[in-house]
């Protein structure tokens, strides 16, 4: 219905606040492909990705109000609640009992193995195959599992400044990759 | 650390993918907001990030576009709804309605009430005035009944006493009217004297009725006396001695002698 129609980011924001559905329905064939392609290289499964990227659409029309553009764009605001989304996900209960029995059913039928090749070969996920491995684990823990610096500090066993080091000359590496 | 060697440090990319801390995002952003630099290689980095998402997408579950949207029209149920609440106010302006009529039934029930009552107290008002004064009457007829009453007690008891010598009176033969009739009860003890009479004329006016004790042959004053108060015993002057009572009308207030003329009755002391 909306095909034909584009909007500035200026423009999408200001409908969106308006509660335009419109607008909403642009966002979401504009956006729900890259949004629901990063909830799944987190929670890795499509079921719960579909659970998480419901949840973020639904967050982003309730919670339009609180997007600030001054501290970043709306693509990047999106991103953010759909990492923090899934790493909620990632931590709940549920997720984590479904996983044991996702490993179990997947051990047994070998179907984690595609799922997991298929992920590895899209976005950031393609982008840590090309990392050293001491920065891979870092970013691991720090972008998908949603660990602080202070916490992958302990869980590695080195020293948080050579976390953060590692982390951000791994990012700089990112931007690279993404050019 | 210079602008350019802080944008180059990781920090832009730290930020944008949500892995700086708390510290380092606010400092961010007062660099951002100081530092045009900053602010342009964050927007550059963000740009970038966006159009390398772009082109990694992975198209979700057809259905699932409308399950959000229908998880979003629920958001505007309470407005689609508000229309189903309205007519929640109807039995609401009819509940209204119905204690309204009800409190101008009860307002008109009320004041006929108070007509109701109004006259009602006036009729008792009335009634109790018409008792009082029933009640008054009755008192002063039992007054003027206690008053008789005693008056004849006394004329009884006057009657009755032994000591008392009773001197009849009948009209003398030249009396104005001749069936004129007095007693005299004259106490021998105390000598007291007491006027019945029987019958005599009304006076004339200014004349006056006056009892004379005739003592030695000559008439000596016992007395005027009014016939205004009926039936009764009159107390007259205390007479020691007679031979015989007559009674005449005299101007009023009484004479030394009496007008013969004027004799009415008389009797002789007998005993």
């Amino acid at each position: 219905m909306g095909s034909t129609v584009t909007y500035s980011e200026q423009e999408l924001t200001a409908a969106l606040k308006a509660k335009d559905e419109q607008a909403f329905s642009y966002l979401y064939d504009h956006y729900s492909g890259s949004l629901y392609s990063v909830i799944l290289q987190i929670v890795k499964s499509p079921e719960i990705a579909n659970d998480i990227l419901q949840e973020v659409f639904v967050s982003i029309w309730r919670k339009i109000e609180s997007y600030d553009p001054i501290k970043g764009r709306l693509f990047t605001w999106m991103l953010n609640i759909s990492r923090n989304a899934s790493i909620d996900m990632l931590r709940s209960k549920n997720y984590q009992n479904s996983q044991k029995n996702q490993e179990v059913t997947d051990n047994v039928y070998g179907l984690n193995q595609v799922t997991q090749m298929n992920i590895d070969s899209i976005g950031l996920r393609k982008f840590l195959g090309k990392l050293r491995p001491e920065q891979r684990v870092l970013i691991e823990l720090a972008y998908f599992k949603g660990f602080t610096h202070d916490e992958i500090a302990q869980i590695e066993g080195i020293p948080l400044g050579t976390v953060k080091t590692r982390i951000r000359s791994a990012l700089l590496q990112l931007r690279e990759f993404i050019k | 650390m210079n602008v350019q060697d802080y944008i180059s440090s990781g920090i832009v990319e730290s930020y944008v993918l949500g892995l700086s801390s708390p510290e380092e995002s606010a400092e961010f952003e007062r660099m951002c907001a100081a530092h045009s630099e900053v602010l342009a290689a964050r927007n550059a980095f963000e740009i970038q990030l966006e159009k390398g998402f772009q082109e990694q997408k992975l198209e979700p579950p057809r259905e699932l576009k409308s399950r959000i949207f229908s998880e979003i029209g629920r958001d505007k149920s309470p407005v689609t709804h508000a229309p189903l609440a309205k007519p929640s106010l109807v039995p609401r302006i009819g509940f209204a309605r119905y204690v309204a009529a009800a409190s101008l039934i009860l307002l008109a029930g009320s004041v006929l009430l108070n007509f109701y009552l109004l006259s009602q107290y006036k009729k008792t008002i009335a009634k109790n005035e018409e008792l009082i004064a029933a009640q008054t009457q009755i008192a002063n007829n039992n007054k003027v009944l206690q008053t008789k009453m005693l008056s004849y007690e006394n004329a009884v008891s006057l009657m009755q006493n032994p000591q008392m010598l009773v001197v009849k009176m009948p009209g003398v033969p030249k009396s104005p009217a001749p069936s004129s009739l007095a007693t005299v009860y004259w106490n021998t003890q105390s000598k007291d004297v007491y006027l019945l009479i029987n019958k005599l004329p009304a006076p004339v006016p200014n004349k006056q009725y006056q009892l004379w004790a005739i003592v030695d042959g000559k008439p000596v004053d016992a007395g005027v006396f009014d016939m205004t108060e009926g039936i009764s015993f009159v107390k007259l002057k205390t007479i020691p001695k007679a031979e015989a009572f007559a009674i005449t009308l005299e101007k009023k207030g009484g004479s030394s002698t009496p007008d013969m003329d004027a004799m009415y009755v008389m009797g002789k002391v007998t005993g």
